[in-house]
Formats: C-alpha cells, structure tokens, sequence
C-alpha cells in the first residue's frame, strides 16, 4: 500500500511547531520520518501524524486555533475533522460514552455532552449550504487534560446574527447577544438559543468555556454567570470554542 | 399516549434529528384520541439539548397545551433544557 506523505513543512503547519523542532524530534526519535529519494528530504506517513496528534493531546487548543486563524484553507488530520453532521453525531456519542466512564464526572457528563452537541451542531445549522470554504468541525477531546475543543471555518456569530438583527456591528455585541438574549421561537429566529443554554450551564456548573468569534473572545468561569467580552488578541474565521471541566 | 424519547435514542440533539423524530411519529400521533393525555416520558435518555427539544416538544406544546405532561425528567441535561424551553414558549411545562 502506498504511504501517504506529507511535507515538513505540512506536518509543522498541521502540529503547530517549526521545521526545527521537527528535525529534532526526528533525531530523538520522538517523531521519525521517511526520507525518500536522493535529497533525502524528510517526510512524514500521514497515519504516523495521526497517532502522533492522538497520543499528544497537548496541542488539541493550538491546532484548532491555527486551523480558524490560517486565511488559507489547511488539511485535518481525520481523528480531528467532522466533515458532515452524521460523523459528529458518532464522536459525540463516543465522547458521551468515555465521559460516563469518569466516575467524578457522573452527575455532569450529560451536561458536558449537550453542550458540546449545542456547539458543534451551531456550526452545522448555521453554515449549511454557507461554508465559506472547508465544511464541517474540528471536534476532539482529551479527558486526561479534562478538555474539549471545537471549531469552524464558518460564517461566524456576527454574520449569522446579522441576518436576524441587521444593526449589530461588531463581533463582541455579537456574542453578548448570542449568549444573552433568548430570541423568539417565530422563524426567521428559529434557532439561535442554543448558546444560551451553554451560558447556563457553565455557570450552573463546574465547568468553564472560551468561545471565540471574529475578533472577540468570551469567557465563562465555572459557577460564574459573567461572559467576560473582549476584544481578542487573534482574529478568526468562524468559531472556536475550548470546554474545561 | 406515553411517548418514550428513548426510543429515539440516547443522545438526543440536534435540530435536524429531533425534526426527523417528530416528522416519523407524526402518524403515530393520529392516534391520540381527543382529551387524550400526551405523556413524554424521558426515562432512559442520557444527553438532551434544547435544540432537538425545541423541534420535537414545541409541536406537542402547542398542539396539546396542557394535555401534554412531561415524566422522568431528572437527568441534569433535560432539566436544563426544559428550562430555557420554558423561557422561549413563556410557559411552564406539566411535569409529573
């Protein structure tokens, strides 16, 4: 079978670090790869890549965060990426699963699956026939580190809002209303509540969140009803969002 | 008529599933006889979200208004999501 390859420089975009650090950990054996022909470039199997990210957790955060922040399109590797709605629905029911297994976690493991499938599937409703170029979400999770990430390529809260509320302006009024207000159940608003909800339960909780849209950042501390607007110091397309608990 | 949200599944979100859900029982609930009770019982549900809620529960409540009785609803997830459903439709489900 014919090894899929990936460039250095691919595989440095992909993890987040230099092509330095990725000669290095080539010769430490943390991460080898495949030289090929005379040039003796190296190379990297997609599927080592793979299991590298799996059994690496740490960089889960700074690789979706490239991912919304990059203006060029970028590949996922498959264990991070639901292309479409049906995959999402099946990790969600596996995170649903390994987070019932964590005996701390038995009074609020549904609460952190709804609100992970209230996120995740935001981005589905709210881009479906819209993606601005990659469809679907990076979804993956690290039980160890206690985390969830999520994110999209997609149109954002700012645009999505728009259409129901034309005079918002900016992406942190965007949030605050996005996470505050309940809108009404008359179509077109139809949706549009699900964030809501997520405010409260993190604050309701022991869990906390980092949402990021555009140019703004949230921030819910766990038992805290505060959104914590800002302005954020990256600017990203769609949404991005970190669940700790 | 008892309906039990389990046979749907487990993991119960999502606007698209809970429209399916309702659009597959509609028929069934042809059945439901008039001053009949309508009983959704969530036994047996693990995570549910005001999304597939929204598009399963606010057919029944505003079909059924006070006929409709919600059971079970212990689980963390459902009593969050009754919640702002609650907020949404400004009334207060019949929960027994």
């Amino acid at each position: 079978m014919k090894l899929k390859l990936l460039k250095i420089s691919q595989v440095a975009d992909i993890l987040g670090v230099s092509i330095q650090t990725l000669r290095r950990w080539d010769e430490s054996g943390k991460l080898p790869s495949v030289r090929q022909g005379k040039t003796g470039y190296r190379y990297y199997d997609k599927n080592v890549i793979e299991e590298f990210i799996k059994n690496n957790k740490k960089f889960l955060f700074s690789l979706a965060k490239k991912w919304v922040i990059n203006k060029a399109e970028s590949e996922l590797p498959s264990l991070l990426y639901c292309q479409n709605i049906s995959v999402f629905q099946a990790r969600l029911s596996k995170l649903e699963t390994d987070l019932s297994k964590v005996k701390k976690l038995k009074k609020i493991y549904p609460l952190i699956t709804a609100i992970s499938g209230e996120i995740g599937n935001n981005s589905f409703d709210h881009n479906l026939g819209n993606w601005p170029d990659v469809p679907g979400i990076f979804f993956a999770y690290d039980l160890n580190k206690r985390q969830i990430v999520l994110a999209d390529r997609g149109q954002g809260v700012l645009t999505t809002l728009k259409k129901v509320r034309p005079n918002l302006l900016t992406c942190q009024k965007a949030l605050d209303v996005a996470f505050n207000e309940v809108v009404s159940g008359r179509a077109p608003e139809y949706r549009g509540n699900g964030l809501k909800f997520v405010r409260n339960v993190v604050a309701g909780s022991k869990i906390s969140l980092i949402f990021y849209t555009g140019d703004a950042q949230l921030q819910i501390n766990e038992s805290k009803i505060d959104l914590n607007i800002k302005k954020s110091n990256v600017c990203i397309q769609g949404c991005l969002a970190l669940i700790k608990f | 008529m008892i309906i039990y949200l389990k046979k749907f599944g487990t993991t119960l979100n999502s606007r698209q599933f809970g429209k399916e859900a309702l659009a597959a029982f509609k028929n069934t609930l042809k059945e439901i006889k008039k001053n009949e009770e309508v009983v959704v019982d969530f036994e047996g549900v693990i995570t549910f979200t005001p999304s597939w809620g929204d598009e399963f529960l606010s057919f029944l409540h505003k079909e059924y208004k006070n006929r409709l009785i919600l059971k079970n609803t212990e689980n963390p997830s459902v009593q969050a999501s009754l919640e702002i459903l609650e907020e949404i439709y400004k009334d207060k489900f019949s929960i027994r």
